[in-house]
């Protein structure tokens, strides 16, 4: 062979490489309870699919005859890989190398723009970037010999917006994120954090302690309770890292490649048929009481199809992805047991949500129990008018099918959020369904306070107007005026909603491609 | 056994305490009932222990977040 002595080489350089940022290094990793980036990246892909790009990359130091003497790999690791048989691009910071700082190399491998994001977009595929990195360092000052302006040269996060339109983007927070790596992990369809292992903040607990003269630790900071339970900043949360791997795996299951392909279907061994008996009761007669609506969708969808995103925050709105006859869809559901009644976080959960079943082409479906937005000083505090009313634009902008199936309540402008007015305004409501500007008892008083002051036992005409309005409230009324589409058995509606998920798969295939939006957002 | 902090998850009124200092409660129990905009509100505890300690009485308002009782599980 003429170039055994280079092809030598290479092999000798690629297992320096794969030594991470060497034993040390890579024991004290594995004693944190953490996988390095080459075993995350295993254990997510398809058994031996990974094909690394740019794994040479790195700084090396030479002897006085030219020979390498030492050598520091680049800290990313990063190439091609598949995930259920479907390339993906993948890559992430090796922390045992000076904890996944950049390098400074002639072009960024990945992580915020760089080779594997160029690839995502050349090729449009899923890109999933496993974060695990500090991100800049005043050192950079010192090594270039002057300061630079944020977004500088390689850090500019453009390719990363354009992503957001056409591609899936996962990001999983792996460890203590903070700067340039938040902002990727934000810059994402959805992400994911290991709980008492990943932490992400703006800076971290000594930046807070010098501005504010208070000691945190880095959990408080920005632990899981913190960025998903408490800010949504990060979606979901992970056990560990197995867990973490696995629902990266879930939630891409659901999305196509890209927005021009339509989201893949799977073999069903769930009959479509199925009527649940339970669906008939697990409704209360009491409108005050409370139900599990997660227990009421897994009895409709296929089963053990649903896989909530955002589970933790929010949590008076249910979004979960789910499949009805082996095609996915988006739910987006009232939560009964936190009363259903929309708080500006919920809000923020169902616009995004709903965004996001939109771009890839999933058909959307609500459950609607909702009394109405939240009220009180707090609320308003939070902006919950313009939260609602800016879920309600994005409903309204959509181009996917959309069903509501109102199980219960479906009141004012939250209710309107659950109903499609952009498409077909296809409704089909349960015998338990009310609905109004305002459920009867919070306004007759206000509607009818001079007939009721008026009369000689107001107390008694206030009653009196109250049952007139009930009546009149029936379901089955509004279904005689055809003001609803449908009034259907509970036990049903797994059958009659799969027909139409079918039937619109032909929609879906010709309204492929990216979403044009215009406007400004309330 | 530890010290558990039992949060409500919405602002509104406590309408009925469905247990008392002392109680024994499985994972999942119902401790107390909140009353917010006419829902009935449960609220859980994901833990077993016993319950040491009941921080907010029927008809009182309560705050989202706030700590309304406490166990040792």
């Amino acid at each position: 062979m003429n170039w055994a002595a280079e092809i030598d080489e290479l092999h000798r350089r690629r297992r320096l490489s794969e030594a991470c940022g060497g034993p040390t290094a890579v024991a004290r990793h594995h004693a944190a309870g953490k996988l390095t980036v080459r075993e995350r990246i295993d254990a997510l892909l398809d058994a031996d699919s990974f094909r690394e790009v740019g794994k040479l990359a790195g700084r090396g130091s030479y002897d006085a005859h030219g020979v390498l003497a030492a050598f520091e790999p680049a800290p990313y690791v990063m190439g091609l890989g598949r995930i259920d048989g479907r390339p993906v691009a993948i890559g992430g910071e090796d922390y045992t190398i000076r904890a996944g700082t950049g390098f400074g190399s002639d072009r960024r491998k990945g992580g915020q723009g760089g080779f594997i994001e160029d690839l995502a977009h050349a090729y449009r595929l899923p890109l999933i970037n496993l974060v695990d990195g500090t991100g800049g360092s005043v050192d950079t000052a010192r090594r270039k010999g002057y300061t630079v302006v944020p977004g500088y040269g390689q850090d500019g996060f453009e390719r990363s917006v354009d992503l957001l339109g056409i591609v899936p983007v996962v990001c999983a927070v792996m460890g203590t994120t903070a700067g340039g790596p938040a902002m990727r992990a934000i810059l994402s369809h959805w992400s994911i954090m290991v709980k008492g292992q990943a932490q992400i903040f703006a800076a971290g607990p000594p930046v807070v302690e010098r501005a504010f003269g208070v000691k945190l630790d880095k959990d408080e900071l920005g632990g899981s309770q913190i960025a998903v339970d408490t800010a949504g900043s990060i979606d979901n949360a992970a056990e560990d890292e197995a867990d973490c791997l696995r629902q990266i795996r879930r939630f891409l299951s659901y999305l196509p490649q890209n927005v021009w392909e339509m989201p893949p279907p799977v073999v069903c061994a769930d009959p479509v048929d199925r009527c649940d008996d339970a669906l008939a009761e697990i409704v209360p007669r009491s409108s005050r009481q409370a139900y599990d609506m997660r227990k009421l969708l897994g009895m409709v969808v296929d089963r053990d199809s649903l896989f909530e995103l955002q589970p933790t925050f929010g949590r008076a709105i249910i979004t979960a992805f789910a499949r009805m006859n082996g095609k996915p869809i988006g739910i987006v559901a009232s939560n009964p047991m936190v009363g259903g009644i929309v708080d500006a976080r919920a809000a923020r959960k169902q616009g995004h949500f709903v965004e996001l079943c939109d771009t890839f082409h999933l058909p959307i479906v609500f459950f609607a129990d909702v009394p109405g937005l939240m009220v009180g000083v707090a609320s308003e505090s939070e902006a919950i008018l313009r939260e609602g009313v800016r879920a309600r634009y994005i409903g309204l902008q959509v181009s996917v099918p959309v069903f509501s199936v109102i199980v219960r309540k479906c009141y004012g402008v939250a209710g309107g959020g659950f109903i499609d007015r952009g498409g077909l305004n296809f409704k089909i409501a349960w015998p338990s369904a009310q609905w109004g500007s305002l459920p009867v008892e919070g306004g007759v008083k206000a509607a009818y306070r001079r007939e009721i002051e008026a009369a000689d036992d107001p107390a008694r005409r206030e009653q009196e107007i109250e049952s007139e309005l009930r009546r009149l409230a029936s379901p089955f009324r509004t279904a005689e005026a055809f003001a609803i589409e449908d009034l259907i058995d509970p036990r049903e509606t797994r059958p009659y909603l799969c027909q139409f998920i079918d039937a619109l798969q032909g929609r879906l295939r010709s309204d492929l491609g990216p979403k044009s939006k215009v406007g400004v957002r309330p | 056994m530890a010290r558990i902090e039992i949060k409500s998850d919405i602002t509104g009124t406590l309408w009925q305490l469905r247990s008392k200092v002392g109680d024994q409660v499985e994972a999942g129990a119902t401790l107390m009932v909140i009353e917010s905009m006419k829902m009935e509100i449960p609220v859980i505890t994901e833990d077993a222990g016993v319950i040491l300690e009941l921080l907010v009485s029927e008809t009182q308002p309560v705050a989202e977040g706030q700590v309304v009782a406490v166990i040792d599980g």
